[in-house]
Order: structure tokens, then C-alpha cells, then sequence
């Protein structure tokens, strides 16, 4: 076995020796700092300079031998999963096998469970806004380590980058979503022991796997022998998200016939002490087998998914918070029968194959080639209604400031009502039927239809992903100066975007119509129908069933393919990286239904003759059948600087620039309806800089980096409910630009003064602003017309010199611009205990086009005020937050099995006001009395949970 | 170990218990249907509960409690009726009629649908305790105290809120629909005699042997996003005396009113009301108002469009009020432009003069007779 572990240390991770033969080399045993219990699977880097000399891995037992090494001065650069980077002077002399006995390492969190459950599932989807979660990978990285794990809970961006900025590699496969480009956690949540293994490059460094962006790359492995061998199991109860999670994992290891096998399963059930009706029911799977046949050919093959629901958390206005006295309350659940239902259910079984082939034929040379296939179901369900009362418990016009504003222009002076509703809110948990959904009554009204009409229905969005990924890269090192990376990489996706009848909640069926187009169209039956074909053979509308689609349905098409290669070059303690990507990039819309709104131009003689019949009008805009293609070559630059002094420090810099395609969830004015693209589309332009420098040695960690990024040219098209306009409202917003820059500061140090206690901190200090004027095009879904076509949202940035007094600067938002962190590690025999105080501050709330237009400035007066665009195009900046968490753990080891337990308490100030996030809603009030201006309705938050806990038992054997 | 295990399942179990495991787990465990009973509702006897004394004002009585301006109620007050109208057609908004067998009241609920939540010919009883008795033009309502806004033109507000709607509305069983009852010119001219109280107000009737009046009255507001009071009539346009206008649909949905704008029949309609009068639509603001006035301002960018542009640009649904003849008394017949029928021409044969029998809920407009369909004119119109 031993045997097999030490050929696989020498060829599959290409140790590039020299040709001579030397006799010395460097020998060891990897062991944790906590205890000396051996490390499995540390990386080993072996450097003279920038040069790299060979690379390595611990074997179970944690040792190591690097043989064929001349004589002279080395450093052995050490990384493992979940144990800070350290590097240790190693000299060669005389040809001897230098022993350097144990090679200890820190462990820089032990309560890592850090995915996507570290995030509670933000209800998002009618608000127009997105908040996908960042996770920082990089354990070996003390910046990302500490900033990854602490600051999850207030949702914090590296740098200000948006999550779809970070590449996420699976197996050497980009996994992020090809419609939106988000980073893609969920498809393996609760397999963490699965996914465990991975390598991670920061900001625009250019990994082994593939070119990355400026967000930084992780690579996970995945493969069966990439997990740690024996069994494990775990269970853990945590406060914030679910109640239980039970997992257990095992693997053979590489096994002496070259196979290794491993599985994962795992359970996470329940809810959590902050946030009603949120809750989990989700179970994961992985099965992977390895074979490596010989020095030249092995063979991967994994298949994973996470079946499951969840229950989602709703925003809410402060309003809302203040009056029932909780800022965790959750709009999105009820009673029904007396038992607790939430509304916004995702709902997900997308499993994952891959099979990867790994080609070494020379120490100089390896290549890989893998296929991966996603396939399956991702639902969000909903509520959906026809011509019945809004159901939502926190509908504006339920609640006490619909009837009551001290402002006499907002015209709301009915103190009556006002006190009904405001006895109602206090009084929450006594009218639950008010306060929440109400499930019975949607029963109720929809039995009480004579001809079985439902009125309230449980929809299911599905956005179900064939996913088709192949990928090549390889790595040539024909000497110690030179080694030439690169990769070729394609993709075929096609996303079926649809919804169906979850559940008809009593009802006899749904009909397949456009409800809000019913209001104008009514004497037009045809413009009515979400499915024109349907309705002109059978002459009405399709009765539906539970599970029967209707709505919209459409394939989000996406075709990439694309390649990249980096040149390292090695001149003493200097060396280069210089590298390139080409790409080409398409997507188009294809509809399924033919909309009555927009039914395009008949194909055929006979359908042009049905169509006259039915009065049926020609449009321009269609929704079925092809739109145009959308097509960008994009192209990459990037280059590195890396300067080694001495043993434990370097100087290293990265500059890139970027030119990349625009998202298909970016393009469209309103996918759901029609095939029309936004106009000017173009491509998105980066640039970005970094300056770092790094100490890892003797125990001390510090990385310092100062950055600076522009981004142009972004377009997003938000969709949110109006209630107003009926429908959905779609802003498509084209030409925002922003600029990032600041400082991060991670560090690690030894406190000699009380052995086994570590300082530790981190800093990050950041400005991320708005640059430009983008341009907005507003459509709503029941409609052809444009409600605003390219109108200037002239006040989103400074650039027209207004004056300070007047209009504020305008920030990213949803992230903490200053995070910072400073605690204290305390390690000795298998107790680990950690504590920190947090500060969090500079978090703005996330901006709506419309307030910063002029139409909505000036008001219905058209006269635009200082007041009024001090006020309207306000952006609210978060109160700042502190923080205090703390950590315990200890392991035990009885007859070479190990049992522990990890106690993690966050929030420990039960601090409940803390904003993570939030939106400014997609509409203006209108009814004044002055008819002189609008105001903004209230914003709706997301709060961090108070104090939460996490508790996991573990064994390993 | 088996200590240390023990400890740890009892950690486990005691912080689970934190909260309310019940209500936790729910949604993990509920497979399949978990369907609730059937809407209880309420019988006489049940009221008592909550506060019932034991005998109901009848809708007559009820009127006659008005006062001018309105009069809040209070005391043990109960009535009960059926329910006439239905809002499935979209030509009533947020309003419920019922019916006794000595009236009809309307009911200001404030909520839409209400088709869905109460059934035609369902017994409602109404607590009238903490409700106020209005009028609107005449016509009796029954809502909660008026809005104390500077704009507020009514004697009542919409109840709105669901809290006391449940507190004040009780629903009663079904029963089979009420049958119009049908009525002469006399008797209409006898409830327009007897003003607020008329027994005809709010019940459903037939009025039998209509005759279309070729006359239809609407107000539009131009920019209805602008004011649009009577103090603003450089933001309104009558359509009135002067025959039918070109319209010949019951009344008008967004698109047929942008239809009948560009059609050139309301070409000669004036901007303006009562004694101001600016001018044919074919005009401009900046052409009628004063050049430095806060009206003018107002249109911003469309200042300098014609009024007949403005009117498409800022496009909305609009009722209409067709006038009708029985003998010599006028009935209105009034529809919404979000009514489903909206866009629905009149049957040819009422344009040419035909009789007609019309069934709606009866209402009075400052001492007219005023009819709001509440279904559709294939079932509400019958044609002699």
C-alpha cells in the first residue's frame, strides 16, 4: 500500500527532479500541532527560490520522502485541507536523506462546515434582487480561512466580487451555472467530507485547473481516493438552520490493486430556534470508485446529488419587525390544519456524474481529461392566484402604516384602522391567521368555486439543467524554468425554465391563462392564453392538474467552449506567470409555448389562416420558437509576479483584464414572456490588480494584499411582482460600472508568552462603488409595451458633479465594506479553544433603478428639487456591528479510533439587529396630496440570527 | 466512553428541546394530504358568542338610523341579509350588496374577489357596532368612519381591514340566489321621492321595457396620475350631452379607450368643467394655461403635447354610463372599464331602439336611478 501511496506522491503529482542522480533528499512525518496526530494527504512543495523542485503528499501514517535532491538550501512548503500553509528551511548536504522527524502543522479552524448551509435560504425570487452567498475556500490562505468561516453569517464578498465572479472547478470542470453563473454549493451540500479535497488560488492567480477570473478559483477533487480513508460518521444539531444533520462517509483509500471506493450520505432535518418555517429535509448521496492502472493511465468516476427541500426565509419591512417584535419574523409560512406550512419550498434532486481519466507518461508531462453530466429537477414553489386577494400576511396594505403617516401629503389618516392593524401585529402570535398564511382559507375559497376553479394555488418554478461539460488540461514542466499550463473546455447546457401545479389545495383545477393580462384583454380571449396552440385546437384554455406544466416554458440554450495556457517562467527567487484564454461564448432563448401576447408570425398557411379566424394579430416580439443568437468571443490576459526572500516570505503581484460574456439570466428583457433581447449588449470589461506579500513559518501566518478592480459594461435584468402594474415588472438595466479596491490583512502569530495561544485577525477595508449612468428599459410581463425604454438613471452615480449635500455616493451593496476580526486560538492535548470579537460596518442596502431615474425624482410635478434627490436617491448605509464568537473542542483517542466533539457559539451578544441584507422595492407612492413629489416604499431586510450554536459529535475510525 | 456518549446524547437532546420541536418538525413530517374541514359557518344561535342579543334590525331600519354626514353605529345592532352581488364580472370593486325583505344595503368590505369568499344568496350577519351608515351621492353604504384626510369627499371608508371585517361580518349558510324583483317607472320614481331611504337602493331588480336613451356620460382624466379633483379641470374631459360619443361598448377597457381617442369622435370633447371650459382635446396645455402656472408645470415633458396625446400616452380603463328609458324616467347603466364586458358592444338592436329588460343592483346617483349589471349582458340584458 505504502508502495503505492509513494509511486502516486512521486508521478501523479509530477516531482520534476532533476535528471542526475542525487542521493540526497528530505524525509518526515506531517502531524497536527494539537496532539501529533499524523496529517494525510499534505501537500509538499519543495522550492529553491521561485523554483519549484518537487512536489509531494503524506501518506496515512503522515510521512514523506523526497528523494534525488542535490545539496543545498531548500524550502519545503507544506499545505493541507483545513491546516494553515507552513514552510520550513530544509539544506541538503552531502548527499544524505535529511530526516526532519515531525513537521507540524496548525490547524486554523476546527468547526469547519462551512457550505452553503452556513446561509440561510434567502427568499428572493419576487424582489428582483439576487444574494447568492461567496464562500471563501482556502484554508491554507489565513485571510480566506478566518474571513470564510466568521464573517458567512453577515454575508461577506471577498474584495466586493459578486459570488458568480468566483470559479468553482469540479473535477477540473467549471461548475458555475452557465444561465447565471453562480457558484454552485448546493449541488453537493452535506457532502462535505466528500468534497473536502480541494486546492484554491485567490483573486486573479491562475490555478492548475483552469485560467479563473479575478475572484479566485477552487478546484475539488471529488475522486475516490481524494477522501480521507476509514470510516467517519458525525452527528451535529446547530441553532440557525436545521435541527440535525447525520453523515457518514467511508473510503478504502487506494487500495494495493490500484482501486479506491468511498461513499457519503448524509440527512439534515428540522428547523432552527430563530427563523419559523424555515427547515430542512435534505439527504445526499456520493458513490466514487478510482482505478489507476498503472504509472500512466488512472480512471475517476463519481456520482453524487442532495434530494431534498427547504424552506425559504421572506423579507420584510422594518414595519413589520418592530411590530411583532422580531426582526426573524417570516412572512412565507402558516397553519394549515393546524400545522406549519411554508410557501417557498426549493424543492432539488440534480445529481452529478463524472468520469475523469488521467494521462501521466512522463514525470514532465500529465494531462487530464474528464466528462461531467448534471441532470434533474430544481424547483422553487410559490403562491399563485387568480382574481382572489393578495395572500401574503405583510401585503402592504395589511399593515398599520397603509393607514396612518404623521407626513400629511402621504394622505393615510385613518386612526381606526390604524389600531386595528396595529393591536393585530403586536398581538401577533393571537391571529395567526392574519399574521401568517392563512392555508385554510385558500381551501375554503376554493372549494366554495361551483365549477371547481382553484383560486389558490401552490406553484413549483422549475429551472431544470442538462448540463454537458467536457474538459482537458494539462501541465508540462520540460525543466525547473519553465512549465506551460493550459486547458480546453466546452459546454452544452440547456436549461428548461417552466412551472407546474404543485398543488391545487382543494381545488378542482387551474386554467391555463395570463391573469393579468385578463384585465386589459378581456374582449380578446386569445391574448389571454399563456399556450396559443393549446387553446385554437381545443377552443379554450387547458384545464390544469396537479404536476401539469403551464405558465411559461423555455430552454435557456448556452453553448462555451474555450481554451487557455500560462507560461511559468522560474529566474532564481523571481518568477513570471503569463497567461491567456480565448473563448467563445453563445446562448439564445427558445420558446416551448407560443404566448397569446406575443404569438409572433404564423409558420404555415394553414396556421396564418386559423389565425385570421380567431382575429389573432401578428406581433413582432415572439415567445416561441428560436430567438437570435447571442454570441461573444471573449478573450483573457493575466500576468503574475512572485518574488521569494528567503525562506518564509514573498512579494508577489497579479494584473489581468478581462473581456466576458454577458449571462443569458442578463440578456433578456423578459425570458418568461418572449425572446427579445435587452439592446447594446456587450461584453463585460475587468480590470484588476493586486499587490500581496505573505510570511508562513514558525508558526506565523500573515498575508497582506492591497487591490484595485474595474468592472464595465454589466447588465442585469431584475423581475419583481407589481401589484401595481398586475404582473411581473422586469428592469433591464445595461452599462453599470464599478470600481473595487482596498486592503486585506490576515495574520496568525504565536503569543510565546503563553505556550499553545495564537493571536489571530483579519482586516478588510474595502471601497466598492458605483462609476457610471446605466441606462433601464422597464417591461412588464402582460404587456408588449415598454413602460420606460433606455431611460438614463441619471442619479445611480456621481458623475454629473452634483454636490455631496445633495446626492451621497452609491455602493455595492449587501457585503460589509470594513470586516474585521481579531481572537485568540488556544491548542493543547486535543482541546482547542477560540474566541473573537468581530466588527463589521460600510453595508449598503441594494438599489432600485427606478428611484434614481429622473421620472421618479422629480415627481409628478417634473420639477426636481435638492430635497427631493437627496431623498429619493438615498442609499441606506447598515448601523455597524460587533460581534462575539467563540469555540470549543476536544478529541480523544481510545485504541486508535478517535471520538470528539466541536462546539461552535456564534453571536454570543445575541446581537438580533444585524442587517445582512435586503432590497429597496420596485415601486413608488404616487397618491399625494400635493401631487409635487413620490416617496419610496419601505425597503424590506434580512437580519442575522442571534445567538446560534452548533454542536457536532464525530468519530473517526 | 459510554459516559462521554451519554452526555452527549443528553446535550443533544436538551438544546433541541430550546423550542418547540412540534412546530419544528411539522413541514419534515407532513407527507401527503393534511387537508382542513370544511368553513364552519355560523348559525343564529351561534352569534351569541359574540355578543348577539337575540334579534336583528331589519336593512330598513338600519337606513333609517342615517344622518347627513354620516353616523357612526354602536350598541347591540345586528342585520342580516343575503348576498346579491357578485364581483366575478369585475363591474363592482370591492363592494357587497346584501338584501333583506325590506332592502339592501351596500357593504364597503374594501377587499376584491369577493366572489370567492362569499357566495350569492348566503346568509351574512352584520354587527354594526364600531361601522358607520353613510351615503355617496345619495346612496346608502355601510363602512367604517370616513378617512380624516384632506381630500376625503366620502361619509364612509372601505372597512379594508381583514381583522374587522372578521369581527363585524359573520358568514351564514348558503341558500339558493334571490330573485330581481321587478319594477315599474312608478316604483322608481317612488324611491327617488323617498330619497336615502327608497326600499329600492341596493337590492337586485328588473326594471322592465328599457329603452336606449342614445346619450352616454364619462369623465376622464387625462393624466390620471395627476390631480384630477374638481379643482383641477385642466385635468378633466366630460363626455356628455351630446349623444353617444362613437361609444357604442358598455364601456371601456385600456385599449378600446385608446381606440375611441384616436378614432376622432371626441375630437370636439372640451377640457375643463363645470364653467371652465379650455378647449377640444385637440389642444395643448401650454395652449390653455398660463405659462408660468404650477398646472402647466404639472404636464412637464407634456406641455406641448395635445391633450388627445396625453390621453394615449397615460391610457387607463374608464366607465361609462349609458343612459336608458322607462316611460319618462332615466336609468343610468353604469360599467366599469375593468369589467369583463367592458369592450362588449351593445346589442344592435338596443342602439335601434328595441326594448329591453335590464337586471343590476339599483342604486341612486344624486336623485337618478342608476343600474350596475352584475353579471354580463348576455345574462343581465334581455331583449324584448
Amino acid at each position: 500500500m505504502k508502495k503505492i501511496l509513494l509511486f502516486l506522491a512521486a508521478m501523479s503529482f509530477a516531482a520534476a527532479l532533476s535528471a542526475q542522480d542525487f542521493t540526497g533528499g528530505v524525509k518526515g512525518v506531517v502531524v497536527n500541532r494539537n496532539g501529533r496526530q499524523p496529517i494525510e494527504k499534505a501537500r509538499l512543495v519543495l522550492m529553491q527560490g521561485a523554483v519549484e523542485v518537487a512536489v509531494s503528499e503524506s501518506s496515512e501514517d503522515g510521512s514523506f520522502v523526497i528523494p534525488g535532491l542535490a545539496d543545498g538550501m531548500y524550502t519545503l512548503v507544506i499545505t493541507a485541507p483545513e491546516f494553515l500553509e507552513n514552510q520550513v528551511q530544509v539544506t541538503v548536504n552531502d548527499g544524505y536523506m535529511k530526516n526532519m522527524f515531525n513537521l507540524s502543522m496548525t490547524a486554523v479552524q476546527q468547526v469547519t462546515d462551512v457550505d452553503d448551509d452556513s446561509f440561510a435560504a434567502f427568499d428572493l425570487d419576487d424582489s428582483g434582487y439576487n444574494d447568492n452567498p461567496t464562500i471563501l475556500f482556502g484554508s491554507n490562505d489565513v485571510f480566506n480561512n478566518i474571513a470564510g468561516y466568521n464573517f458567512s453569517a453577515v454575508r461577506f464578498r471577498a474584495r466586493g466580487y459578486s459570488s458568480e465572479s468566483q470559479d468553482v472547478y469540479l473535477a477540473g470542470i467549471k461548475m458555475n451555472d452557465a444561465v447565471t453563473g453562480y457558484s454552485p454549493y448546493s449541488l453537493w451540500s452535506g457532502l462535505n467530507e466528500a468534497m473536502r479535497s480541494k486546492e484554491t488560488v485567490n483573486g486573479s492567480e491562475i490555478s492548475d485547473y483552469g485560467f479563473g477570473g479575478y475572484n479566485g478559483l477552487t478546484n475539488i477533487f471529488g475522486n475516490a481516493a481524494s477522501l480521507r480513508k476509514g470510516l467517519r460518521g458525525s452527528v451535529l444539531t446547530n441553532s440557525s438552520l436545521y435541527r440535525m444533520r447525520v453523515m457518514a462517509s467511508y473510503a478504502t483509500g487506494l487500495m494495493d490493486n490500484g482501486w479506491a471506493f468511498a461513499a457519503n450520505v448524509s440527512a439534515r432535518l428540522g428547523g432552527n430556534d430563530w427563523i419559523d418555517g424555515v427547515y430542512y429535509r435534505s439527504f445526499a448521496y456520493y458513490v466514487a470508485a478510482d482505478k489507476v492502472f498503472n504509472r500512466t493511465h488512472a480512471l475517476s468516476f463519481a456520482f453524487f446529488a442532495t434530494p431534498g427541500e427547504r424552506g425559504a426565509q421572506n423579507a420584510s419591512t422594518q414595519e413589520v419587525y418592530d411590530l411583532v417584535g422580531d426582526n426573524m419574523y417570516n412572512s412565507n409560512w402558516g397553519y394549515q390544519n393546524g400545522k406549519v406550512r411554508n410557501a417557498r419550498v426549493r424543492r432539488t434532486n440534480e445529481p452529478v456524474a463524472f468520469v475523469k481519466y488521467d494521462f501521466t507518461p512522463s514525470d514532465k508531462f500529465g494531462a487530464s481529461a474528464t466528462i461531467l453530466y448534471r441532470f434533474g429537477r430544481n424547483g422553487y414553489t410559490a403562491l399563485d392566484w387568480y382574481d382572489a386577494q393578495d395572500p401574503r400576511p405583510d401585503y402592504y396594505r395589511n399593515l398599520p402604516s397603509y393607514f396612518f403617516d404623521a407626513n400629511p401629503d402621504m394622505n393615510r389618516h385613518n386612526d381606526m384602522k390604524y389600531g386595528w392593524l396595529n393591536e393585530i401585529w403586536t398581538h401577533a402570535d393571537d391571529y395567526p391567521e392574519l399574521t401568517h398564511i392563512n392555508w385554510d382559507r385558500f381551501y375554503n375559497v376554493n372549494r366554495m368555486q361551483a365549477d371547481g376553479r382553484a383560486k389558490y394555488i401552490v406553484e413549483e418554478r422549475h429551472v431544470d439543467q442538462n448540463d454537458f461539460n467536457v474538459g482537458t488540461t494539462f501541465k508540462w514542466r520540460p525543466d525547473d524554468m519553465f512549465t506551460l499550463t493550459g486547458g480546453l473546455s466546452g459546454r452544452i447546457n440547456r436549461s428548461e425554465n417552466y412551472k407546474l401545479v404543485n398543488d391545487l389545495l382543494g381545488g378542482g383545477y387551474f386554467l391555463d391563462i395570463d391573469n393579468f393580462a385578463e384585465r386589459d384583454f378581456a374582449a380578446q380571449p386569445w391574448k389571454l392564453q399563456n399556450n396559443l396552440d393549446y387553446f385554437l385546437s381545443n377552443g379554450s384554455a387547458r384545464r390544469l392538474q396537479e404536476g401539469d406544466k403551464y405558465g411559461y416554458d423555455y430552454y435557456a440554450q448556452v453553448r462555451n467552449f474555450g481554451g487557455w495556457a500560462n507560461g511559468k517562467f522560474v529566474f532564481g527567487n523571481l518568477s513570471a506567470d503569463l497567461g491567456a484564454r480565448l473563448g467563445y461564448e453563445s446562448f439564445w432563448r427558445e420558446g416551448l409555448l407560443r404566448k397569446g401576447l406575443f404569438p409572433g408570425s404564423p409558420s404555415t398557411e394553414a396556421e396564418a389562416a386559423a389565425w385570421r379566424n380567431a382575429g389573432i394579430e401578428e406581433t413582432e416580439e415572439t415567445s416561441f420558437g428560436k430567438s437570435e443568437t447571442a454570441q461573444f468571443f471573449t478573450y483573457a490576459a493575466k500576468l503574475g509576479l512572485n518574488y521569494v526572500i528567503g525562506g518564509s516570505q514573498r512579494v508577489y503581484a497579479n494584473a489581468g483584464y478581462f473581456n466576458d460574456a454577458p449571462k443569458f439570466n442578463q440578456a433578456f428583457l423578459s425570458p418568461r414572456t418572449r425572446n427579445t433581447m435587452m439592446d447594446g449588449l456587450e461584453t463585460i470589461k475587468t480590470f484588476t490588480s493586486d499587490i500581496n506579500w505573505q510570511y508562513s513559518g514558525s508558526g506565523i501566518n500573515v498575508r497582506a494584499t492591497l487591490y484595485y478592480t474595474t468592472i464595465k459594461d454589466q447588465s442585469k435584468v431584475m423581475s419583481a411582482y407589481d401589484d401595481l402594474q398586475n404582473a411581473f415588472s422586469n428592469f433591464a438595466i445595461n452599462g453599470i460600472d464599478q470600481r473595487n479596491y482596498g486592503l486585506e490583512l490576515g495574520f496568525k502569530l504565536p503569543l510565546y508568552f503563553v505556550e499553545n495561544l495564537s493571536l489571530q485577525g483579519v482586516l478588510a477595508a474595502g471601497n466598492y462603488e458605483y462609476t457610471s449612468q446605466p441606462t433601464m428599459t422597464q417591461t412588464v410581463d402582460n404587456s408588449a409595451e415598454k413602460v420606460m425604454e433606455n431611460v438614463l438613471v441619471y442619479h445611480w452615480d456621481k458623475s454629473h458633479g452634483l454636490d455631496d449635500s445633495i446626492i451621497q455616493q452609491h455602493y455595492l451593496p449587501s457585503t460589509p465594506q470594513l470586516a474585521s476580526s481579531l481572537g485568540l486560538a488556544y491548542n493543547y492535548n486535543y482541546w482547542f479553544i477560540d474566541a473573537d470579537v468581530e466588527y463589521f460596518g460600510r453595508s449598503y442596502l441594494d438599489m432600485n433603478p427606478l428611484y434614481r431615474t429622473d421620472y421618479a425624482v422629480a415627481g409628478p410635478d417634473n420639477t426636481t428639487t435638492p430635497d427631493e434627490i437627496a431623498y429619493m436617491t438615498m442609499q441606506e448605509k447598515f448601523s455597524p456591528a460587533w460581534l462575539v464568537n467563540f469555540s470549543v473542542g476536544k478529541s480523544w483517542f481510545v485504541k486508535g479510533r478517535q471520538i470528539g466533539f466541536s462546539f461552535n457559539a456564534k453571536n454570543v451578544l445575541n446581537n438580533t439587529s444585524v442587517k445582512t441584507g435586503g432590497y429597496e422595492q420596485t415601486r413608488i407612492v404616487d397618491n399625494t396630496v400635493s401631487k409635487e413629489r413620490y416617496y419610496r416604499f419601505d425597503p424590506k431586510y434580512f437580519y442575522m440570527p442571534g445567538f446560534n450554536y452548533m454542536l457536532n459529535v464525530y468519530f473517526r475510525f | 466512553m459510554k459516559k462521554i456518549l451519554l452526555a452527549f446524547s443528553v446535550a443533544l437532546v436538551a438544546l433541541s428541546s430550546c423550542r418547540s420541536l412540534k412546530e419544528e418538525w411539522d413541514p419534515v413530517f407532513t407527507f401527503g394530504s393534511n387537508e382542513p374541514g370544511e368553513q364552519h359557518l355560523y348559525s343564529e344561535s351561534e352569534l351569541s358568542e359574540f355578543g348577539f342579543g337575540g334579534s336583528f334590525a331589519s336593512i330598513r331600519e338600519l337606513k333609517s338610523a342615517y344622518k347627513s354626514g354620516g353616523v357612526q353605529l354602536s350598541g347591540n345592532l345586528w342585520i342580516r341579509g343575503q348576498v346579491i352581488s357578485s364581483d366575478v364580472s369585475g363591474n363592482l370593486y370591492r363592494e357587497l350588496y346584501i338584501q333583506d325583505e325590506t332592502g339592501g344595503i351596500d357593504l364597503k368590505l374594501g377587499k376584491n374577489s369577493l366572489y370567492s369568499e362569499y357566495r350569492l344568496g348566503q346568509w351574512l350577519y352584520v354587527y354594526c357596532d364600531g361601522l358607520t351608515l353613510g351615503a355617496y351621492n345619495g346612496m346608502p353604504q355601510l363602512g367604517m368612519a370616513p378617512d380624516n384626510t384632506s381630500t376625503n369627499e366620502y361619509e364612509t371608508s372601505y372597512i379594508d381591514v381583514q381583522a374587522i371585517i372578521d369581527q363585524h361580518v359573520f358568514r351564514g349558510a348558503y341558500a339558493e340566489p334571490l330573485n330581481p324583483v321587478v319594477v315599474s317607472e312608478n316604483d322608481i320614481q317612488a324611491a327617488i321621492s323617498a330619497g336615502y331611504t327608497g326600499e329600492l337602493w341596493g337590492k337586485i331588480v328588473t326594471v322592465p321595457g328599457l329603452v336606449y336613451g342614445n346619450e352616454i356620460f364619462a369623465l376622464m382624466y387625462p393624466n390620471p396620475n395627476m390631480d384630477h379633483k374638481n379643482g383641477n379641470p385642466e385635468n378633466r374631459v366630460f363626455l356628455s350631452d351630446a349623444g353617444t360619443w362613437g361609444i357604442d361598448t358598455w364601456a371601456m377597457s385600456k385599449s378600446k379607450y385608446i381606440e375611441y381617442v384616436q378614432s376622432g369622435n371626441w375630437d370636439t370633447a372640451e377640457v375643463g368643467s363645470g364653467a371652465t371650459r379650455y378647449g377640444p382635446i385637440t389642444g395643448t396645455p401650454a395652449d390653455y394655461l398660463a405659462p408660468d402656472s404650477k398646472a402647466l408645470a404639472a404636464f412637464g415633458p407634456y406641455a406641448n403635447s395635445s391633450y388627445k396625446e396625453i390621453m394615449v400616452a397615460f391610457a387607463t380603463a374608464n366607465y361609462v354610463s349609458h343612459y336608458f328609458l322607462i316611460g319618462k324616467t332615466e336609468v343610468q347603466v353604469r360599467t366599469s372599464g375593468y369589467a369583463k364586458f367592458a369592450d362588449e358592444v351593445l346589442d344592435e338592436r338596443i342602439l335601434g331602439g328595441a326594448p329591453c329588460d335590464i337586471t343590476g343592483i339599483l342604486s341612486i346617483y344624486n336623485g337618478s336611478a342608476q343600474f350596475t349589471l352584475v353579471d354580463e349582458p348576455s345574462v343581465s340584458v334581455k331583449i324584448r
